[in-house]
């Protein structure tokens, strides 16, 4: 296997910073101990002892986009619209992204990516992926909130990554995953290794099994949901901080009197609006009707449609909910599989 | 149930509207307007084509755009039609829109009526306020190929008289013989000859029967409650009966996640569900 001494990811991060936007966990000035994914520059110390408290999804959804730009034209007697797509072109390259972020991008891919007609294959989402490489930095060590060991593969996921770091004395280990990990492992700041793999975390566990039907056969017993959603904020924090969630909403702005342009932005199924119908209906009326919703699609519904969990057990919505909520809390009061 | 129709939308750039016009507005009711329109493309004006209950996002830039269910048949290859209630923000502004205006439209989205498995049977129609816009829709398509299906009845309901669309049309389907067509009001009101009645309790009363019969119901919620009570006493099994739903949509592609109903998307595998895919769910 291939490994990098320590002292040559500086190295490594230039080179990608050639062609590449290289971002990476840093601990975000004016707030306390709080990691980000953020672009890095030489000299920034890289955190990768906390927790990020968002994913790297923004990096192929960002919380705000823009969609496109139109512009107002008058064409003889007629008002018309021109509509222009923006074209991205840059790069982005993430370091020390872990297995469960990775994971993840997998799962969007397969929303936003699939040209096979069962999804859209979206324009923005397909150039931001095709231009980012994936750097995993895997878990030796977890916190009380991880628990990706649940699922198939755990902290052993390769799923999404490029190339993957393994903390080894003195450097890391690194196993390339896609054609562009191979390049990048073929680089002369790598060397050759016979050093074993590190032990990987072992993350507390939920039971899965039937998970789906037996939050089905829960579905109609609102008292239950009620009490299960008690102190629940409906802040959003979980739909943000989650690697899979996707839900977004779409608006419009305009830039002058005749032009402006039109958004996707971030939006969270935990919010009273989200599913607000103008007419003053709201089918989730009750934050008691949303998480019930919120789990259901991650572990009935989703799996229903798409053969797999909408979660990977990072952990940041128990780690960063401000209310104190644990998802796993309620997997167990439902039940054994 | 198909969940790849899209045709018509660009599947790179499928939240990217396409540049209309509208081409005429009728005044239907004091809440509701239709709004012709054509794409500024006659590319894509002729290629356009579309299943009878399918639906297209349509909006002015820099307001927004909302879901509507298209009114007008397939058959109608000059212009397509969108029949639009005054409710909120946007469609505030859609009803300052005037003929030479400017919109862009998103169609046509999600899965029709499945009708080519109608052939042969009796349709019946119950359309309740701008419940009526997709079963036009359905209605006039019926219409174009009359031969392919039985009896045809059609119950449409409304508060009051003036709370009537499409008043071209009902002249049309009441003189009609080759249908039978009851408008109803929910009370009376002078000058009003018609029938009164709350719709599902006329639709009761006509006895329609359920024998090779597929009922199509569309409303507000409270209609759809008592119209299922009505059909379920008229001997109609949740297979033979659809409806069209509605929900609040923002991408129309079923990823931007609001408008589930259970682990099914309105936008993409509705708007129309028999009851029987709906289950308990609705």
């Amino acid at each position: 296997m291939r490994f990098i001494p320590e002292e040559n990811i500086t190295a490594l991060l230039l080179r990608l910073s050639e062609n590449a936007t290289v971002w990476a966990p840093q601990v975000v000035r004016d707030t306390v101990n709080t990691v980000l994914f953020a672009p890095w520059r030489e000299g920034a110390e890289i955190e990768t002892g906390l927790y990020s408290a968002l994913p790297v999804k923004g990096l192929v959804l960002p919380a705000t986009e823009r969609l496109f730009s139109f512009r107002y034209h008058r064409a003889g007697e007629r008002e018309k619209i021109e509509i222009e797509v923006d074209e991205l072109r840059e790069r982005a390259a993430v370091f020390a992204a872990r297995a469960c972020d990775a994971k993840a991008l997998v799962t969007l891919d397969a929303l936003f990516l699939d040209g096979s007609g069962r999804s859209y294959n979206d324009q923005h989402y397909r150039a931001r992926r095709g231009a980012l490489t994936v750097i995993t930095l895997a878990c030796t060590s977890c916190d009380s909130a991880c628990f990706c060991s649940s699922f198939e593969d755990g902290a052993a996921a390769t799923a999404g990554s490029d190339l993957i770091f393994y903390p080894v004395s003195g450097g890391f280990l690194a196993e390339a995953v896609s054609a562009t990990g191979r390049e990048l492992a073929a680089l002369d700041l790598f060397q050759e290794s016979n050093l074993e793999k590190p032990p990987l975390a072992e993350t507390a566990k939920v039971e899965l099994a039937r998970l789906g039907q037996r939050l089905l056969d829960k579905f109609d017993d609102i008292d239950f949901w009620r009490r299960t959603a008690e102190g629940c904020l409906s802040c959003g924090y979980c739909s943000y901080a989650c690697p899979a969630c996707h839900c977004f909403n779409i608006f419009d702005e305009m830039e002058s009197d005749r032009a402006g342009g039109r958004y996707r932005c971030w939006d969270a199924c935990m919010f009273y609006a989200y599913t607000l119908e103008s007419s003053g209906h709201n089918p989730r009326p009750e934050a008691a009707h949303r998480y019930r919703n919120r789990l259901a699609h991650k572990f009935s519904y989703f799996p229903l449609n798409r053969g797999e969990f909408l979660c990977t057990g990072c952990g940041r919505c128990i780690r960063g909910c401000p209310a104190g909520r644990d998802v796993r809390d309620v997997i167990k009061a439902l039940g054994a599989g | 149930m198909s969940t790849v129709p899209r045709k018509g939308i660009k599947a790179t750039k499928p939240l990217v509207p396409e540049p209309a016009t509208i081409i005429d507005v009728i005044v239907e009711t004091p809440s509701i307007r239709s709004f012709r329109l054509v794409f500024d493309d006659p590319g894509i004006m002729k290629e356009f084509s579309f299943a009878p209950g399918q639906i297209g996002l349509m909006g002015i830039p820099g307001v927004g755009e909302s879901t509507f269910a298209i009114s007008s048949p397939p058959s109608r290859r000059d212009y397509i039609q969108f029949s639009v209630m005054k409710t909120g923000f946007v469609t505030s502004a859609i009803h300052e829109l005037k003929a030479g205006d400017a919109v862009a439209l998103r169609a046509p989205l999600g899965c029709g009526f499945p009708v080519d498995n109608w052939k042969g049977k009796n349709i019946l129609i119950a359309g309740g306020g701008i419940g009526m816009a997709p079963l036009r829709s359905l209605l006039l398509y019926i219409l174009d190929h009359r031969h392919q299906f039985g009896d045809i009845s059609v119950f449409y309901g409304a508060r009051t008289p003036a709370d009537l669309c499409f008043v071209g049309d009902r002249a049309h389907w009441e003189e009609r013989e080759d249908i039978a067509f009851i408008a109803t009001i929910d009370s009376g009101q002078p000058g009003w000859d018609g029938r009164t009645g709350v719709l599902p309790r006329v639709m009761e009363a006509g006895r329609p029967p359920a024998e090779n019969t597929v009922a199509v119901i569309c409303g507000p919620p409270v209609m759809i409650g008592y119209a299922l009570a009505a059909l379920a006493r008229l001997g109609f099994a949740e297979g033979q009966i659809f409806t069209t739903l509605e929900r609040k949509m923002k991408c129309g592609i079923g990823l931007c996640g609001r408008c589930n109903v259970g682990s099914k998307y309105v936008c993409t595998d509705g708007p129309v569900f028999s009851l029987a895919d709906l289950g308990n769910e609705i």
